[in-house]
């Protein structure tokens, strides 16, 4: 039986209009069906749209037109106040600067994600270190980001976007920081985590060891969308 | 983490940004401290001495004088409208008059001389209390003198001593009058031979009369009695002084608090534009905080509450500063009447008005900022650098 549809896009578009270059459209009319607890990876190069299409799925941006549901809800139409309801429960970020903040230990990093949904400090922080425990970072989870490696920070990040059990979870270059090796563990961990938890993951990425792990794989340039792998990235 | 311990880790993490926002606060609130108190310590030692005074006591001058102009340095001037032996008697005959004490007051190169009759040994320019070394006065003494301490040092004067006013007298007591007594002066003779002595005066002539009343309670109404019955005399009371001199103490007073009000809006100015270039330089950690889920009301209580508690240890700092400041301005304001630390405690109030200011105006400082990174998009945020 084919699973529902999860992330939904129609005409979707995002124009950003320059004050001395006129408009760019960063997000040309891309229709998308992503089916619940699929793996989607969509390469391209750098200011294809990658990014700015994956902070449209993921509420972080509005869309200059066309919409996106997200598990049946169209988030144009979402209150403020909805939409951090849909980023607090609905969908996990995992960036590739990792964005951590650096203030914070790696267990308060993953507790800020909890935050806004889980009341009690204990249980919260019960969760962040079990999920640490679960990247492997069960020994480092009262250092500061500054104080671990580009993998390890990645993997707080990870943790921090499964924290809140997201049926979605988006990942932004999550490799593009680390070298080889690192990046196919974390991809595999992203991978591992979302099989387990039927979780759905739209990957973005230029890496191409990342369609290893991937169910489906898409391409984007100058803001559109392909099914066809131009055959420089085969 | 919730907003109010990530404010404390900003807190800590940005010392120096803290320290000058704090450092602004302190300022102010102890400005605010110091300068109320010190208004209040100057005010109590104004009031001290017409405390002490008595509110039964009215002096009358002879002529029409402003009270701003004060007893003795118009001596001269009541001359020109001398009170005779009729006119005490007519000021004696006013209901509520208990007492009336003719005194005689004259002022030659800056130093006052007094006339005083020694039998009123209750209510009078100086009385025997006062003496300090010496003795007092006798209603029969001829050209003997007491002199004010104060003048006595300045001038090597002790018992025994001549002094010169008009003719030789001999000092025979030394008087502290202090600060508190209404009519101050620096020598003070029998009447009759100060009459004799002062050369402008005719006999049984006096320029100043000191009343008490029978019923303080009545004694505006005798003040008005006596501005009748005298109208080319000046009347005043003990409440006028209080009055007119609590005009120049509530100035005093309400300048303190406008210059403490200028200091805590210059501080929120000062840390609002800090804020802000904290903000901006934590742009980006605002859209991840976003776009891990907080709402913008959660970014908002978190850069409020940080502002906040700038504010609040501004304010402790500030109350702590402000408290030692004050206390050594009421000990070292004063002296003549025992410092006025004996008289003004630094007022609770004050400090609980100066830390309130310090943790609003924190709050005030971080609404703007906090607003105005609320309003980003988490996907604008993150795209700064």
């Amino acid at each position: 039986m084919q699973n529902k549809d999860i992330i939904e896009t129609s005409n979707l578009s995002k124009i950003y209009r320059l004050r001395n270059a006129g408009e760019v459209k960063a997000v040309d009319e891309v229709n998308l069906k992503v089916q619940e607890g699929q793996f989607l990876t969509i390469l391209g190069p750098s200011g294809s749209g990658k990014t700015t299409l994956l902070n449209l799925l993921g509420g972080l941006d509005r869309p200059t037109t066309g919409e996106v549901r997200i598990d049946g809800l169209e988030l144009s139409k979402l209150t403020e106040r909805e939409l951090v309801k849909v980023r607090r429960q609905m969908v996990g970020f995992v960036f590739q600067a990792f964005n951590l903040i650096p203030t914070l230990t790696a267990i308060e990093n993953v507790e800020a994600a909890l935050a806004p949904t889980v009341a009690n400090r204990s249980k919260r922080l019960e969760r962040s270190s079990y999920l640490l425990e679960w990247v492997g970072l069960g020994k480092r989870m009262h250092h500061l980001p500054a104080e671990l490696s580009a993998g390890e920070q990645q993997r707080i990040a990870i943790a921090r976007a499964f924290a809140n059990e997201p049926k979605i979870i988006l990942l932004d270059e999550p490799t593009g920081n680390l070298d080889t090796v690192t990046g196919r563990e974390i991809m595999e961990m992203c991978h591992r985590a979302s099989k387990e938890h039927g979780q759905t993951v739209v990957a973005v990425t230029h890496a191409r060891y990342v369609r290893e792990f991937t169910d489906r794989l898409l391409y984007m340039r100058d803001g559109k969308l392909y099914t066809q792998i131009p055959e420089e990235e085969t | 983490m919730r907003p109010y311990m990530y404010a404390t880790r900003e807190i800590r993490r940005r010392k120096y940004r803290t320290a000058g926002n704090v450092a602004g606060f302190v300022i102010a609130i102890a400005a605010l401290i110091t300068l109320v108190t010190a208004a209040r310590g100057w005010e109590a030692c104004t009031a001290a001495p017409m405390k002490a005074i008595g509110t039964d006591i009215i002096l009358i001058y002879s002529a029409p004088v402003a009270p701003s102009q004060g007893g003795c340095y118009i001596a001269n001037h009541l001359f020109a409208y001398p009170f005779n032996q009729t006119s005490i008697a007519q000021i004696a005959a006013v209901p509520n008059v208990e007492r009336a004490v003719p005194i005689l007051m004259h002022r030659m190169s800056a130093v006052v001389f007094t006339g005083i009759d020694p039998s009123e040994t209750e209510t009078n320019a100086v009385l025997p209390t006062a003496v300090v070394e010496g003795r007092y006065l006798n209603p029969d003494d001829g050209y003997v003198v007491l002199v004010d301490r104060e003048y006595s040092q300045q001038h090597n004067l002790t018992v025994g001593s001549k002094v010169r006013y008009f003719e030789n007298f001999e000092v025979v007591g030394i008087v502290d009058v202090g600060a508190t007594d209404l009519i101050k002066s620096h020598i003070y003779a029998n009447l009759p031979v100060a009459q004799e002595a002062v050369p402008s005066c005719n006999e049984a002539e006096v320029n100043v009369a000191l009343i008490r009343v029978s019923d303080p309670r009545n004694v505006d109404a005798t003040s008005e009695a006596l501005t009748s019955e005298l109208p080319s005399a000046t009347t005043i009371t003990s409440s006028n002084m209080a009055t007119t001199a609590s005009g120049v103490i509530n100035i005093g007073e309400a300048t303190a608090w406008n210059i403490s009000i200028v200091l805590a809006v210059v501080a929120i100015l000062f840390t609002i534009k800090s804020q802000l270039g904290a903000v901006a330089e934590r742009t980006r950690e605002i859209g991840i905080l976003k776009a891990i889920g907080w709402s913008s009301s959660d970014v908002v209580n978190q850069i409020v509450i940080e502002s906040a508690l700038q504010g609040a240890i501004g304010g402790i700092l500030g109350c702590v500063l402000g408290f030692g400041f004050a206390w050594y301005v009421l000990y070292t304001m004063g002296g003549e009447v025992g410092g006025a630390l004996s008289l003004v405690a630094i007022d609770p109030v004050i400090l609980a008005i100066g830390f309130g200011v310090a943790v609003i105006g924190g709050i005030a400082a971080g609404l703007y900022p906090s607003w105005k990174a609320a309003r980003l998009t988490p996907a604008e945020a993150l795209r700064t650098i």
